[in-house]
């Protein structure tokens, strides 16, 4: 029949088109059958790593909240790709009047890193320590009416042990503030003075480096008071330069010569990999917004691929039980049905490929839950065959009319569950909407093989289609 | 070979009310496992192969701090993972003023730290969920839920006429409060899997419902002055074996999943799993048969 023959061809060109989706170059490293899977996404529940979500608080009033967000992606893009996370993935995201950051880390295998460097404001400010203490002054009334009097505040070292009063003006003048300068360089340096630890080396951009001079002249103390008599060391102590990095101080000392060329050491005994981040943080400088934390998702790589597995097995296991059932229930037609559910599963996996939609633990359930609704379809029409020929038709007849009246069926019988999982999609968040997008494809997958292809392959077998009259209703 | 549905259908209306009563007393006083997604805080997960039990880990974690004490422990089952255990440790870290906060990083790396000492396990999950991020996905799932059920309301009204509409709607509800019941009494966890199954099933057993009301209007046409009972056995009859085969394999797939599964999946195996049985249930015992009395002329 000349329409077999469109449906013939019309069902091999969407299958070569969806193998060919499938073995594209580029996917990952894999041999045999698993090669089919290679190009497919996997979420991170599946794959392991981390993703981080942020809502920007973006001040009211701000003209274009969007260009701030647009700086903030640029800033953690920079602090990302300057600390080693070249493959982690940036996203910006809104959701009813909210604005996200989402980090996606794959592999990763564990937050604390990424928390940090994304975490951190990266606001650098310098200013002048007046005094320290070894508790927490915050709650002394005597401190606290200290730094009223002084017109400072109390801020606490970075290990949250010391705290020390700081000014931002330098001397009181009000033309000698620094705070969040543009830093050009910023790099990890062995510790000469230390052993076997990093400072961060770093350099402000041109246009900080007069300003700079002129706080540390000002806080220049010669070397020989250091050695000299008290009052003048008590004085002294009083003009300690501090470098302070969102709110936490990260050091402390005196200026024993003015720095004229922009250049300064962050030092405090770091692991390189701190020194790393924090050169990363300087670096990138400082957000246009405060960042605050919604979401935080570690997934270690052997858990996601224990799930992976499982996940598998079931479906496995699942399919080969649904296919064992159709063959027994439908003898010659059960048969087309098989055939069917690995023509829909490669059209749902060749679209998954081609379009690089990510596959998450979610959208696996999605996929064994529409290999268990794939043959519906054929249920319909079979027993929609069955019944014509019981009535006395042939098969041929018979698979016309059955395939002519289960069209609205099948349709209404897909029409609710795409409604569920179009508002699931919509609505949903994270790895759900792999669930929402797994299950709509695989319904028009469904009713393609349902309609077009098993159409074809039910004719060419139609003569071998028997029906005992006595069984069934009716 | 025909079975009287109708005829029994007081028995079936009686065992749903049950049914129906025992979930609402356990929605009512037990309540839900609710995720982390929904109530915010933080959850660890942890891979052993010590052979603990809850309590044991509870004890143990109870140094951690003042929200370990009050630790949400769910052992994580599987089949075929015999040799080592994993389980779910949810907290509701606290600030000072008492509302629901994150970890910083540096506490996170001291938690998973101290956890992987004192349990000999393998931290192999650590996901938190902020108290505004819990807020607005609750929003959003509630959103979904309220979207999905206009939607196929719209759908039956205008599919149906206002009886089967009734029928089909009554027929949703029970499907939806029996499938919360078991998530009450056997304590799975609510999370938006759970409610993506309950969605999912909402859609599906409408469409079980949907093919027995048309074979309904089909054989009211044909069979003109017959009364109602009898044309909606028929109807029953006729569909029996197409709605059992379709609910079967969808029942094969989904029960493997609930047995293999471990973590949020779970939850959608297992409303999936009840979900196709009581909605098959519901088609065939509860749908039709109510709608008789209503239905005068098709």
């Amino acid at each position: 029949m000349r329409s077999d023959r469109v449906r013939l061809i019309v069902s091999l060109i969407l299958l070569v088109a969806a193998i060919v989706a499938m073995l594209l170059p580029g996917g990952r490293q894999a041999k045999g059958l698993a090669r089919l899977f290679s190009r497919i996404k996997l979420g991170l529940d599946l794959s392991g790593g981390v993703r981080l979500e942020y809502k920007v608080d973006i001040e009211k009033g701000v003209e274009n909240p969007a260009a701030v967000v647009d700086d903030v992606w640029t800033v953690l893009r920079n602090r990302l790709d300057s600390a080693g996370y070249t493959e982690a993935v940036v996203k910006k995201s809104f959701r009813e009047n909210n604005s996200f950051v989402i980090i996606e880390i794959p592999d990763a295998t564990d937050t604390t890193k990424a928390e940090k460097l994304v975490g951190s404001t990266g606001l650098l400010w310098f200013g002048q320590a007046i005094d320290e203490r070894d508790y927490d002054p915050t709650v002394n009334p005597d401190d606290v009416n200290l730094a009223l009097r002084e017109g400072a505040q109390w801020y606490a070292d970075k290990n949250g042990k010391k705290w020390y009063l700081i000014k931002k003006e330098i001397n009181n003048r009000k033309d000698l503030v620094l705070v969040g300068p543009r830093v050009v360089e910023a790099v990890p340096t062995i510790d000469q003075k230390g052993v076997a630890n990093y400072v961060v080396s770093f350099t402000l951009d041109r246009q900080f480096v007069e300003l700079f001079k002129n706080i540390t002249k000002e806080l220049y103390v010669p070397e020989q008071v250091l050695n000299a008599g008290t009052t003048q060391y008590q004085l002294a102590l009083k003009k300690r330069l501090a470098i302070v990095l969102d709110d936490k101080v990260q050091f402390v000392g005196f200026v024993v010569s003015p720095i004229e060329d922009g250049r300064g050491q962050i030092r405090g005994n770091f692991t390189f990999d701190e020194a790393k981040e924090l050169a990363a943080i300087l670096r990138s400088g400082a957000l246009p917004a405060r960042l605050e934390k919604t979401s935080a998702n570690l997934v270690s790589p052997t858990l996601g691929k224990d799930v992976l597995e499982q996940s598998l097995r079931a479906g496995i296991i699942g399919s080969i039980l649904v296919m064992a059932y159709m063959l027994i229930f439908y003898g010659v037609m059960g048969i087309v049905a098989i055939i069917g559910i690995f023509y829909a599963l490669a059209i749902i996996f060749g679209f998954l490929a081609g379009t690089g939609a990510i596959l998450t633990l979610p959208g696996i359930a999605g996929i064994i839950f529409t290999i268990g609704t794939l043959v519906d379809g054929n249920i319909i029409i079979y027993e929609r065959i069955k019944e014509e020929m019981r009535a006395g038709k042939t098969p041929k007849a018979a698979i016309e009319i059955a395939f002519s009246r289960s069209f609205w069926a099948l349709f209404d019988a897909n029409l609710t569950t795409i409604i569920a999982a179009l508002f699931l999609y919509y609505f949903g968040t994270g790895t759900i909407k792999g669930f929402a997008i797994t299950t709509i494809v695989g319904i028009f997958a469904a009713m393609f093989m349902n309609l077009v292809f098993s159409k074809f392959l039910l004719d060419a077998v139609s003569g071998a289609i028997r029906v005992r009259k006595a069984g069934g209703a009716q | 070979m025909k079975i009287d549905f109708v005829g029994k259908r007081y028995y079936f209306i009686a065992l749903s009310l049950v049914l129906i009563v025992v979930s609402l007393i356990s929605i009512f006083t037990k309540g839900f496992n609710v995720g982390l997604e929904f109530i915010g805080g933080s959850e660890v997960i942890i891979k052993t192969s010590k052979d603990y039990t809850i309590a044991d880990v509870r004890n143990k974690i109870a140094e951690l701090g003042e929200e370990f004490k009050k630790a949400r422990i769910i052992e994580v089952h599987a089949l075929g993972q015999a040799e080592h255990r994993t389980f779910s440790i949810v907290v509701s870290p606290k600030d000072e003023k008492g509302t629901l906060r994150t970890y910083t990083p540096d506490e996170k790396a001291e938690i998973s730290k101290k956890i992987e000492e004192i349990l000999d396990a393998k931290v192999v999950s650590f996901n938190e969920v902020s108290g505004d991020a819990a807020d607005e996905i609750k929003n959003l799932t509630w959103k979904a839920v309220v979207f999905t059920l206009l939607g196929i309301l719209v759908y039956v009204a205008l599919r149906f006429k206002f009886a089967f509409g009734v029928g089909a709607v009554v027929a949703l509800v029970h499907d939806v409060v029996i499938t919360l019941g078991f998530f009450s009494i056997f304590g799975f966890e609510m999370n938006i899997a759970a409610i993506a199954a309950v969605l999912t099933l909402v859609g599906y057993s409408v469409n079980d419902t949907i093919i027995v009301y048309d074979r309904i209007r089909e054989f009211g046409r044909k069979f003109k002055g017959r009364d109602m009972a009898s044309i909606v056995n028929d109807s029953i009859n006729s569909v029996i074996i197409r709605t059992i085969n379709t609910s079967l394999t969808t029942f094969f797939v989904i029960l493997m999943l609930l047995l293999f599964s471990t973590g949020s999946i779970k939850s959608f195996a297992f409303g999936m799993t009840i979900g196709t049985i009581v909605g098959t249930y519901s088609s065939i015992f509860i749908a039709s048969p109510i709608v008789i009395k209503w239905v005068k002329s098709i």
